[in-house]
């Protein structure tokens, strides 16, 4: 049986991770911050998947994230999504040369272009993930906005969705701008938008702070996956405690032999986490 | 201890950075290699795959990679894994964008997940999915209880005739998750994405 | 220590002057949180429209005052009662001794989104004087600023014939601590006295050895011999459900509020509190008193709002509380003129004991919370 997936998405700027609320992003640590308190190598037990986004404001710099990648990625295996700014296939390569598995586009898929079709045909569909960030209007309706929630797209929510589920995409991850960072919870309002029948996988994110909400989104039947990119609610054990309180609460997901891990560890003869 | 060698095959296409990885915490020696004389001459060798069926058999096709791959495999009996694309490229052909010819090492064809097959299922098969083994087969000893691999794929090999060797996964239909065959050996699933069960079957492998 | 336990809801401490716990455990501040979503708020309403309307009768330009420092809580109250309640407002800062620049960028945003505002200096020496004393006497150390805005709002609403001062939220009842005016909209001087300034007024006025005339703005004139009518202080967390993070959220949507790049001292928040150098101290004095600092204050609302469970507000706080404020200390230093060795003096005086120990020249923590 497949099971549902709980995704954590690392949000990186220029050298440091962030924590964003409703897209407004607060610096948390670099990468030795990131070992210290999330030690991913760890971690990446608990969770089924991890998506690496580079949200730098300022010029992104590929080499930089892709270094960046490899160093979370050692002694990682777990799929790995990386994105943020990709616009050609060369960047999609570099990435999928860095320890990335899928590739995430957001913007270019509104910006007319065909990347996600001349991605799928060099990758698999299976390889493209299209993010759609979505923000309620004044008066409550759902808006796709896009360039790190800095365009609004006039076309309906609905249509758009309907769109981009006929691209070349292997899956979707839908984001809620308004519940960003705020711990209030998934917005599974979102799902209204899909239609009856869809065909790819749906990864919803947004508002997550700790294991009911992660709970609740699981456990609607139009959710495939969910994630959550909240750096300080999940810090420590907190992945860990998380899944453990998602899987006696009646999900179904996998749960790893982690004495293979340490007893392997054990015998090494350098140290774990160098990452030369 | 004499240290296990094992040379990846790269061809511009796959996920060499993890499968690379994986092999190393195992404490396997890595190469990795487009040239054929390297490989043709390599003791164990792996063929990752990400990507398009028909651009990947012309990528190790203009690279002059195919007759070295056959000959290490099937003359030299050098040990062989090829996984997700890697191992559909070892089928017979593939129904993608036309029809392709494999490498023929596997005999069964590769075909996209119909929609009769999968019914409700969405496609791709993306996730944890459950994989159907013989506890006497070399790639899956000492896996027991969970038997989730990671699975991403929109298209598929079906189980060959004969059942020695073949493990499947139930997605709508049984397909073809693992395949071995005395020194030929392929997973469906990414084993180096597999958490604690993808090493310990490619460490299995690499000791088999 | 004996007896010191965590309540079983947030992380309030046992140690916390004046807070109580129910017989599951759980602080006044957390069961103050559950009958907060049974209240009849019209009720209260009521009560509201009820004190607006006596202070309305009275010739002024302005309905009301309202405290503000540019920050979240006083943005969100004076955005509702201007907004929502269509009051003439007069927002009111005391300016901070230690101000850090993105306080005053916000203030400027704040007044610039549409307020009237008056922003009152006291004599910076003087100032500077009772915030030492205070510090020395009580590990306060910013004592002046703490009285100054408990003494000017009324002191400059009097002058403009105001009759109501509108703080934000009653810390007591809202973080621990008593709940006298959970149950009563008004306070006055003495509670102010007793509550904000923790009795120490007399102590700290007489220590810093500071003339009447100096003093004249940090005294509490009694209204009622001099003018026709008293002031009336109140809280609007008595009227409306106080939320800090809707507050934040309407803040930074309506009056231009920004946050900090990074987490601010001591915690994992960067939108609370971005206004002074000295509340960095401030709460590693509260954590070296009693054992919780920052951290722990904003895990403990985070947990309130059900954005995170217990176990991961220890996790967070375990990395971020008690944190001492190095980045700030030469700037500490120079303003109080002090030395380090008679600075880190003072603040070990007033650790716990019970609570802490000195290892390598640090206060480390005896108990892990529980």
């Amino acid at each position: 049986m497949l099971k549902k997936r709980l995704i954590f998405t690392l949000l990186y700027s220029s050298g440091l991770f962030m924590l964003s609320r409703n897209f407004r992003l607060q610096a948390v640590g670099n990468l030795d911050w990131l070992q210290r308190n999330y030690d991913f190598s760890r971690i990446s037990n608990y969770i089924d998947e991890l998506v690496v986004l580079d949200v730098t404001r300022e010029k992104r710099n590929l080499d930089e994230f892709c270094e960046v990648l490899k160093s979370i990625t050692l002694d990682n295996f777990v799929p790995i999504t990386a994105g943020g700014g990709v616009k050609d296939v060369d960047s999609a390569r570099k990435l999928l040369r860095s320890g990335a598995d899928k590739i995430m586009i957001n913007s270019a898929i509104f910006n007319n272009s065909n990347l996600a079709k001349v991605l799928s045909e060099e990758f698999g569909q299976q390889c493209v993930v299209g993010s759609i960030d979505l923000k309620r209007s004044r008066s409550g309706e759902f808006q796709v906005w896009s360039e790190d929630g800095g365009k609004l797209n006039d076309v309906p929510a609905r249509e758009l969705l309907k769109r981009v589920l006929k691209e070349s995409v292997g899956e979707i991850y839908l984001n809620s701008m308004d519940r960003d960072g705020t711990g209030q919870g998934l917005d599974l309002e979102i799902l209204e938008l899909l239609p009856e029948r869809v065909s790819k996988p749906i990864i919803l994110a947004g508002g997550a702070g700790n294991s009911s909400h992660l709970m609740v989104g699981l456990e609607d039947s139009r959710v495939d996956a969910v994630a959550t990119a909240n750096l300080f609610n999940f810090i420590g054990e907190g992945l860990k405690e998380a899944r453990q309180e998602l899987v006696s609460g009646g999900i179904v997901l996998p749960m790893w032999d982690l004495e293979f891990r340490t007893m392997h560890e054990k015998s090494r003869p350098h140290s774990l986490g160098s990452h030369e | 201890m004499k240290k296990i060698k094992a040379t990846v095959i790269d061809y511009g296409m796959g996920n060499i950075w993890s499968v690379t990885s994986a092999l190393k915490y195992l404490g396997c020696e890595v190469d990795v290699s487009s040239d054929a004389l390297m490989i043709e001459k390599a003791q164990i060798l792996i063929l990752p795959g990400v990507g398009s069926f028909r651009k990947a058999m012309n990528a190790l096709i203009s690279m002059n990679l195919e007759a070295p791959i056959l000959n290490a495999v099937q003359n030299r009996k050098a040990k062989f894994l090829g996984i997700c694309l890697g191992m559909q490229l070892m089928g017979t052909k593939s129904t993608e964008d036309g029809e392709t010819k494999g490498l023929g090492l596997i005999p069964s064809s590769v075909e996209k997940f119909s929609s009769a097959e999968v019914a409700d299922r969405k496609v791709p098969h993306i996730g944890y999915n459950q994989v159907h083994f013989d506890s006497d087969e070399n790639l899956f000893k000492g896996i027991s209880g969970n038997q989730d691999f990671y699975f991403v794929h929109s298209y598929r090999m079906l189980p060959p005739d004969w059942k020695a060797g073949v493990s499947t996964c139930n997605y709508g239909v049984e397909f073809l998750a693992a395949y071995e065959n005395e020194n030929i050996f392929a997973t469906q699933f990414h084993p180096e994405k597999s958490q604690t069960n993808g090493l310990k079957l490619l460490d299995n492998f690499l000791k088999a | 220590m004996n007896n010191l336990f965590w309540c079983n809801n947030c992380l309030a401490m046992s140690t916390r002057p004046r807070i109580t716990f129910d017989s599951r455990g759980f602080c006044n501040a957390c069961v103050w949180s559950e009958t907060k979503r049974e209240i009849d708020w019209k009720s209260r309403d009521q009560e509201l429209q009820e004190l607006l309307l006596k202070h309305r009768s009275r010739e002024a330009d302005f309905d009301c005052m309202v405290p503000v420092s540019g920050g979240k809580d006083g943005s969100y109250v004076a955005y509702t009662l201007k907004e929502k309640f269509g009051l003439k407002i007069l927002c009111l800062t005391v300016t901070p001794p230690l101000p850090l620049p993105l306080g005053e960028k916000n203030l400027r945003s704040f007044v610039e989104s549409g307020f009237n505002h008056i922003s009152v200096n006291p004599d910076y020496e003087v100032m500077r004087v009772l915030n030492k004393t205070g510090f020395e006497e009580m590990g306060f150390p910013y004592y002046g600023w703490l009285l100054a805005i408990q003494s000017i709002p009324a002191i400059v609403a009097n002058k403009f014939s105001i009759g109501l001062v509108v703080y934000g939220e009653d810390g007591e009842v809202e973080y621990g601590g008593t709940d006298e005016t959970s149950r009563s909209p008004i306070f006055d001087s003495n509670y102010q006295k007793r509550i904000y300034l923790e009795n120490g007024y007399d102590k700290v006025i007489s220590a810093s050895k500071l003339t009447e005339s100096q003093l004249a703005l940090f005294s509490f004139p009694d209204f009622g011999k001099h003018t026709k009518a008293s002031i009336d202080l109140t809280h609007w967390s008595y009227f409306e459900n106080w939320d800090p993070y809707r507050n934040y959220l309407v803040a930074k949507e309506h009056c231009g509020l920004q946050e900090a790049d990074l987490a601010n001292s001591g915690t994992f928040t960067n939108f609370s509190q971005n206004d002074q150098a000295l509340y960095a101290l401030h709460t590693y004095l509260m954590y070296l008193k009693y054992g919780f600092g920052r951290a722990n204050q904003d895990a403990s609302i985070e947990i309130r709002r059900g954005a995170m469970n217990r176990d991961q507000a220890k996790n967070l706080v375990s990395l971020y509380d008690g944190h001492y404020p190095e980045e700030f200390l030469n700037i500490y230093l120079d303003y109080y003129q002090m030395k380090k060795r008679e600075f880190d003096l003072v603040l070990d005086r007033f650790a716990n004991k019970d609570l802490f120990e000195k290892l390598n020249g640090k206060w480390m923590p005896k108990f892990e919370i529980v």
